[in-house]
């Protein structure tokens, strides 16, 4: 049924989907903020229901105005006649009114089914930029307005946006260290691990599809995985010792890890099924926090090989090991960036953390953050955000910033303590 | 069927015609949600705080003594707990023995002999700064040092284990040097 439909969309319009869109340049004079309104959104052909409504609105302001593509609100200029067609002279008054882009935006609900579309268009040039339509259920509401504004970023910056996916975390809401996930805006929280102990450091396999954390469940810091569609949790390296910051591989088939079968903490790789332990790291001192380069060919972690922790880079077979950081006396939590080009660390300075990024030659040394203490950075699957935890005067919890620092919000708070967020692939 | 199917598709063209040009339509299904994990007992007995050592001037005489076991294992009791022991402190980010911590250590070095046959394990824990993941490390590398001393001063190294809780179970709350200084420390527990 539902390919028909699809089918029936791409024959209606041969022209338009055969000639694959680049992405559209729109600059606004003088180099001030592009200014998109969300126009409010219809009821078609069914009952308005202002919940719907304001969540679609709310949903895309948000995304596009953290994106820092636009500055996004939600606006209502002037009567626009049902439906999501804009004649001409629509357009004028969103003209005069200052606005470069308008987004807008109809829904069907029947019974628990939801019909959602979107359009988007320049308002200058008179011009729908991109339109989609999705079917589904009440509950993907948000996601459906999330997907849409992944499509404005697509058609903006030939990139889509992250703003489907999700963010894995640590939090003592519960009285123990257990993981949660959620919406990356903070919505639908929900328990992954409840089994009572001490829950760390979660990662996600490639496809997104499994999580890894180390758990003290049985009693000592054991490596485990669970699909995020099954409550089972796998034992996966259940070495003496640590067996302690996972970091999935960006092929999926190996997973580096510290283990101090040794005597103490080595960085090591193991299969995807916790097999052929290969050991990278042959050093007296602490080595810890493997983070994957995008193509898998090097290792950034940490290491106190020096007397204090410090970020090293080596190759993924072990050899070529350099330091990364050569400022601040403690840093540690390196994360490497999806594009390869930056490398998230956080930095002990005056007794609290800092936030920043290095290039992976070790160049273009950049604070990002300085209020309170903040840890634990983990990019967005498009590179474009930072995660991390913050405790600040503002208040604590999980936080998402733009990669260079600005836009700091918080996405998770409320009782107990934030840790250790993780952002899932797309 | 395949005249509906037909139908529909004319029906639904027509709809798309009428409803403007579009580019890029696309239809997107929900994915499946998370399912959140069944609740499971904890097993593993939660540390107490540190008793302060001042309060241990006879760490030898009283292990503590879990008496509520079967009857018929009563010729055998399980000796669990740490109060016998005393716990051994350390300088922010080492795991150097302090003199304090030598003299500590000879007085459980003589508490597990008397416990023969029994396992002892030695947890390393940090204080609250530091990253999360190297206290991890850190905590391990004091517990693995007190185990070291004990194994000069003849405990056998098959009664002594290690576990790292980092800087995860604290004994004091607080964040100033005085909660700091009480949770950089090797506590000892023995276990079954």
């Amino acid at each position: 049924m539902r390919f028909f439909l699809f089918l029936a969309i791409i024959l209606a319009f041969p022209a338009v989907s055969g000639a694959e869109s680049r992405f559209v340049e729109v600059t606004a004079p003088g180099n001030r903020q592009l200014k998109m309104a969300v126009a409010p959104p219809r009821a078609v052909d069914t009952a308005p229901d202002v919940r719907i409504s304001r969540q679609i609105s709310d949903v895309l302001v948000f995304d596009v105005t953290l994106s820092g593509i636009a500055v996004a609100e939600n606006r209502e200029l002037q009567p626009l006649a049902a439906g999501t067609v804009m004649a001409d002279s629509d357009f004028i008054a969103w003209q005069t009114g200052g606005i470069d882009l308008l987004v807008r935006s109809g829904y069907t609900v029947n019974g628990d089914q939801l019909t959602i579309e979107f359009r988007l268009f320049d308002v200058a040039s008179r011009k729908m930029v991109t339109a989609k339509r999705y079917l589904g259920t009440s509950k993907d509401l948000r996601r459906f307005a999330h997907s849409f504004a992944d499509e404005i970023l697509r058609a903006f910056t030939g990139e889509k946006g992250c703003f489907t996916t999700r963010i894995a975390y640590v939090t003592t809401k519960t009285g123990n260290k257990e993981i949660w996930i959620m919406d990356w805006d903070g919505n639908n929280p929900l328990p992954l691990t409840r089994n009572g102990s001490i829950n760390l450091n979660p990662d996600f396999s490639p496809d997104g599809r499994e999580i890894l954390f180390t758990s003290y469940k049985r009693g000592n810091p054991d490596l485990y995985k669970r699909a995020l569609s099954s409550p089972v949790e796998i034992p996966l390296s259940r070495r003496s010792g640590l067996n302690i910051t996972g970091n999935w591989s960006p092929d999926g088939t190996k997973i580096a890890l510290a283990l101090s079968k040794d005597g103490d903490a080595e960085i090591y790789t193991i299969a995807r099924d916790g097999s052929k332990p290969v050991r990278l790291t042959i050093n007296p001192a602490l080595d810890l926090y493997p983070s994957w380069s995008p193509d898998g060919k090097q290792i950034a972690f940490l290491s106190d090989r020096l007397g204090k922790p410090q970020i090293f880079v080596m190759a993924s077979d072990g050899g070529g090991v350099r330091r990364l950081t050569t400022s601040g006396a403690y840093n540690v939590n390196p994360r490497w960036s999806p594009k390869g080009d930056k490398i998230a660390y956080a930095r002990m300075q005056g007794g609290s953390f800092q936030i920043f990024v290095i290039s992976p030659d070790g160049g273009g040394d950049t604070q990002l953050t300085s209020e309170g203490s903040n840890e634990n950075p983990a990019w967005s699957p498009d590179g474009r955000f930072i995660t991390f935890s913050s405790k600040r005067s503002s208040g604590d919890g999980i936080y998402v910033m733009r990669c260079d620092g600005t836009a700091q919000i918080r996405v998770a708070q409320g009782k107990g303590s934030f840790f250790q967020p993780i952002w899932s692939p797309r | 069927m395949k005249k509906n199917m037909i139908l529909l598709l004319a029906g639904v063209s027509l709809f798309a015609l009428l409803s403007g040009g579009c580019a890029n339509k696309e239809v997107v299904k929900g994915e499946e949600s998370v399912v959140p994990t069944q609740s499971q007992p904890l097993k593993q007995a939660v540390a107490q705080p540190a008793a302060a050592p001042v309060q241990q001037s006879h760490p030898t005489s009283q292990p503590a003594v879990v008496a509520a076991q079967p009857a018929q294992q009563q010729s055998t009791p399980v000796i669990t707990g740490k109060t016998s022991f005393e716990t051994v402190y350390f300088d922010f980010d080492k795991a150097d023995l302090r003199q304090d911590a030598r003299s500590a250590l000879s007085k459980n070095s003589e508490a597990i002999k008397a416990l023969a046959g029994a396992k002892v394990q030695i947890e390393g824990h940090c204080d609250e700064r530091g990253s999360a993941e190297y206290n991890l490390a850190l905590g391990e590398r004091r517990a693995k040092s007190a185990l070291q001393y004990l194994t000069t001063t003849g405990v056998k190294g098959d009664q002594l284990s290690i576990i790292s809780y980092g800087k995860e179970k604290p004994a004091v709350q607080g964040n100033d040097e005085s909660a700091w200084a009480k949770n950089r420390r090797a506590e000892f527990v023995v276990v079954k």
